[in-house]
């Protein structure tokens, strides 16, 4: 039993597996079968799967400016998946992204109303501010963790659910984040409009307009990853992950690294709130339901990255294309829920594969570790 | 060959009828033979020892017999007809039993509830209790039905697995390495047992064993494994020592010195203990490492109950005692896993905080851990990075790491110590038990330890590891390094101590010089009789003076 004991689960584990050759057949039969799928399901609906495929490259990448908003929209992505790789390699499960976002957004919603100064220094608080929101909020998760050893599995995703009413009652009150013009139309219960000069600056290129909100993602998930490569930190989060108690043994103290990486995945989906809000990829104002699944797609991005943050990438612009995509759906006739139901196969496309190859090396693993000291794990064999 | 003379042996033999017959039994697990063409034939009236060291297919081959495991070839016949044991119920229905190395008791449960725990019918108290009693008579293995099974002794518990493994009256009942858990004197009861299970009940029984004197001791006939292969079998007396190591490694052996424990050859070691003794010499040296009066609670249980010991630069102190009482977590609080609830660590002077995370590598305390792969080890990071875990713990989180010069060391270590691995990034998983025991000793030794703690360093490890184990801490105490070596192998503690700790019930009962060391007195210490004859008495005799 020896060698799957003590070893990370799915979710956390890196494939033992080295026949990349049956892996990558394995992803491109799961994702075939995810599109062909995608494609009855369309067909079914009274649509055309080519119609719709036309439809989602020309909202997401080929229409005036599209893929400049496709960049935007993955930034958020990005931030969130970044900090939940990290968390999860140190062995923590934080699910509750989609509140960090939240709370994160509504104190950069704050900041970027009430800061005054010069639009460098509103865009810095509004980003600052957004960070100490979500890192607060999963703050709360990590004290009751390092307190009360209440599992932070729980208490991430009710403090989600705790909120959504907060922002509601935020929103109502005009001395927190109620838009304090009472003047103008529909104003109840939204926040105030964020002023041009406290948003993420755009760049232009080639007439798309790329928020530089993906740059601050581009840029953290950059940092990150040499911080997780090369530095100690990324030894200690890893062996955290892998074994707290080798940790343990060798200086690397459970309680406050996992409590700081907690915070601080708290603090990059608070950031990705703040992008989210100032950078204009989710309208120009809080409301209620703002974040918008944004957290949610962060963790599945995470989730199907495998807990590499450089995977994260192409995986976060996927996801952005398949929204930015759907807003064009329209035309098609098809509703534009398919685009949900779509990701969702891609989803189990994407999870299939390495949770087979999982049970695989597991199965393998086992049998090899019958007799108690043969060598149990020789670098697999091809193909079962 | 092997062939041709057991199927001579099948023929003749006329002692009795054969109750099990195994026939060119074969197991592979992936590239790995664990038995190839085995034939076993145990017969009623009969102890049939099966010798082999670790990894020679013993476990395989009783795991075959008791439906654990399905062999690849291979044929089984229980009584003349053959069979298929595909579950342990089959093998049960079959007659056959088996009383495992590690028990399988609840400890909240009373004995009674054990014994019956598991069965389909419908529970009676009174019927259970009577079978306990009956049992232990028949067998003269007493045990009371209505302790808690948690606070028995290791060879009570035994007892209450034996008993379990018997009520269901099996005709076959084979016992898995039994004596590691028991004091020598729970283990020469133990083959009282076992005789009286052959010869008044014509039962069959299986001694699986790595320990020579053992099979000499208790069985009538032998079969001798060696890489999943039978090398020889016979009547026991037919072998002498010498042959039967032979056989079982696979060379001429000593019977001396480093073979001599790792076969359990008791005598020869404790004999060249008493004599030839001029290891020691240490104990003018300065003491490194000092526990003074360690408590430890868990789970409402005292598990350590004041332990005081002193290891001195350059000597080896052997902690002996039976499995359970307090070397584990003793082991823990020196690899500051747990803090102690009283008591303090002292290390070369400086008191060293318990449980405090890596403070006792700090103090450059070293740890061959008992499980490498609880706390001694990453299994998915590469060998390089488990060879360099000591640097981990040090200084701040956002220096670089130099894989260059980590993977110089890891080369240089991989060469020294004969680490056998594709090179410094293999991960550490894909290693073999031996060498992933190896990159632990490299490691803890390339930290210039003050002290090496080594809990159980051979478990598990074939002959020529244990021998190259047994040379490495003799080395590492002759440049300096105070050893504590905490084993339930008592052979391994005279071979390599110079001075000998007896813990029991979480406490140091005894202690003796290597010179003084008598395996019948130590073995009454680890069944915790206290200091039966000791030779200079401790002084707590105080108040009874006083009240005298």
């Amino acid at each position: 039993m020896a060698d799957v004991r003590n070893r990370p689960g799915l979710l956390t584990g890196r494939l033992a597996s080295t026949d990349t050759g049956v892996t990558l057949a394995a992803y491109a039969v799961s994702l075939i079968a995810a599109l062909a799928l995608s494609a009855v399901l369309v067909s079914a609906t009274g649509g055309s799967a080519g119609a719709v495929l036309d439809a989602l490259l020309d909202g997401s990448l080929r229409s005036p400016g599209a893929w400049g908003l496709t960049l935007t929209t993955a930034a958020p992505l990005l931030l969130v998946a970044t900090g939940t790789i990290v968390a999860t390699r140190a062995g923590l499960v934080n699910i509750g992204q989609e509140g960090q976002v939240l709370i994160g957004a509504a104190f950069s919603g704050y900041a970027a109303v009430r800061v005054g100064g010069p639009g460098w220094v509103v865009v810095s608080a509004t980003l600052l501010f957004g960070a100490v929101g979500g890192g607060a909020w999963a703050g709360i998760a990590a004290g009751l963790r390092a307190w009360r050893k209440v599992p932070e599995v729980l208490t991430t995703l009710l403090l989600t659910f705790v909120s959504f009413p907060l922002l509601t009652y935020g929103l109502s009150q005009s001395w927190l984040l109620a838009d304090r013009d009472t003047e103008r139309q529909n104003q109840l219960n939204t926040g105030e409009i964020i002023p041009g000069d406290a948003r993420l600056p755009d760049l232009r290129l080639f007439g798309n307009a790329i928020d530089s909100g993906f740059l601050v993602a581009a840029g953290l998930a950059a940092i990150l990853t040499l911080a997780m490569a090369r530095t100690l930190l990324g030894t200690r989060v890893d062996m955290l992950g892998f074994n707290p108690r080798a940790a343990q043994r060798f200086g690397v103290a459970a309680g406050p690294l996992s409590a700081a990486v907690l915070v601080g995945s708290g603090a990059t989906a608070g950031m990705a709130g703040a992008v989210l809000l100032s950078g204009g990829a989710a309208g120009d104002r809080l409301v209620f339901g703002f974040a918008g699944n944004f957290g949610w797609d962060g963790l599945l991005v995470a989730l199907l990255a495998r807990n590499r943050i450089l995977v994260a990438l192409p995986v976060a612009l996927v996801f952005a294309t398949l929204r930015t995509g759907s807003s064009f759906l329209a035309a098609t006739g098809v509703d534009r829920k398919v685009t949900d139901v779509v990701q969702a196969l891609l989803v189990l496309a994407l999870l299939v594969p390495p949770a087979l190859l999982f049970v695989r090396d597991r199965r393998r693993a086992l049998r090899s570790t019958g007799p108690s000291t043969a060598p149990s794990t020789n670098p697999t064999p091809e193909a079962a | 060959m092997v062939n041709a003379a057991s199927a001579a042996g099948a023929t003749d033999a006329g002692t009795g009828p054969a109750a099990v017959s195994v026939r060119g039994l074969t197991k592979r697990y992936g590239d790995v033979v664990a038995c190839s063409a085995v034939d076993l034939e145990l017969r009623r009236g009969e102890i049939h020892g099966v010798l082999g060291e670790n990894g020679a297919g013993k476990s395989t081959l009783m795991k075959v017999l008791i439906g654990l495991v399905q062999p690849d070839a291979g044929t089984i016949h229980v009584d003349g007809e053959q069979v298929r044991v595909d579950s342990p119920a089959r093998a049960g229905a079959l007659g056959i039993g088996m009383v495992h190395q590690h028990f399988s008791l609840v400890d909240e449960l009373r004995v009674w509830e054990n014994v019956v725990l598991g069965e389909r019918e419908r529970l009676d108290p009174k019927h259970a209790r009577d079978l306990v009693a009956t049992i232990g008579e028949r067998y003269g293995l007493a045990v009371d039905p209505d302790t808690r099974v948690g606070d028995l002794t290791a060879g009570l518990r035994q007892r209450v697995e034996i008993i379990k493994c018997l009520r269901r009256d099996p005709s076959i009942v084979i016992f898995d390495e039994p004596t590691s858990v028991l004091t020598p004197q729970e283990s020469e009861q133990l083959f009282a047992v076992l005789r009286v299970a052959v010869e008044r009940e014509g039962k069959a029984v299986a001694l699986v064993s790595h320990k020579l004197d053992e099979i000499r001791r208790a069985t009538d006939t032998v079969t001798i494994l060696r890489r999943g292969a039978v090398v020889d079998h016979g009547p026991t007396d037919r072998f002498d020592q010498q042959s039967l190591a032979q056989a079982m490694v696979g060379r001429a052996v000593s019977l001396r010195g480093d073979d001599a424990a790792a076969l359990g050859v008791t005598d020869a070691v404790e004999d060249e203990a008493r004599h030839a003794h001029e290891r020691s010499g240490a104990s003018e040296a300065a003491v490194v490492l000092r526990i003074e009066g360690a408590v430890l609670d868990r789970y409402g249980h005292r598990v350590l109950d004041g332990v005081d010991l002193e290891v001195r630069a350059g000597e080896i102190v052997g902690v002996a005692g039976v499995e359970g009482n307090g070397q584990v977590e003793l082991a823990d609080v020196l690899s500051s896993l747990v803090a102690l609830d009283a008591g303090t660590v002292v290390v070369d002077g400086e008191t060293v905080p318990t449980g405090r995370a890596g403070a006792m590598g700090a103090a450059r305390v070293g740890m061959i851990p008992e499980d490498r792969h609880d706390a001694g080890c990453v299994l998915d990071m590469s060998v390089a990075e488990n060879l360099a875990l000591g640097r981990v713990g040090v200084g701040s989180a956002l220096r670089r790491i130099d894989r260059g010069s980590d993977e110089a060391a890891a080369i240089d270590l991989i060469e020294r110590f004969e680490i056998r691995c594709s090179g410094p990034d293999a991960p550490f998983h894909s290693l073999s038990g031996g060498n992933q025991q190896r990159v632990v000793l490299a490691r803890e030794l390339s930290g210039d330890p003050k002290v090496l703690v080594a809990a159980q360093p051979t478990r598990g490890l074939d002959v020529g590891a244990i021998e190259f184990m047994g040379a490495q801490l003799r080395a590492t105490a002759d440049a300096g390094v105070g050893i504590l070596l905490i084993s339930s192998e008592l052979e391994e503690i005279l071979h390599l101590a110079d001075r000998i700790l007896v813990m029991h019930a979480g406490r140091i009962v005894g202690a003796m010089a290597i010179e003084d060391a008598d395996v019948e007195r130590i073995g009454l210490m680890m069944g915790g009789v206290v200091d039966a004859p000791p030779p200079r008495p401790r002084p707590t005799g105080t108040g009874e003076e006083r009240n005298g």
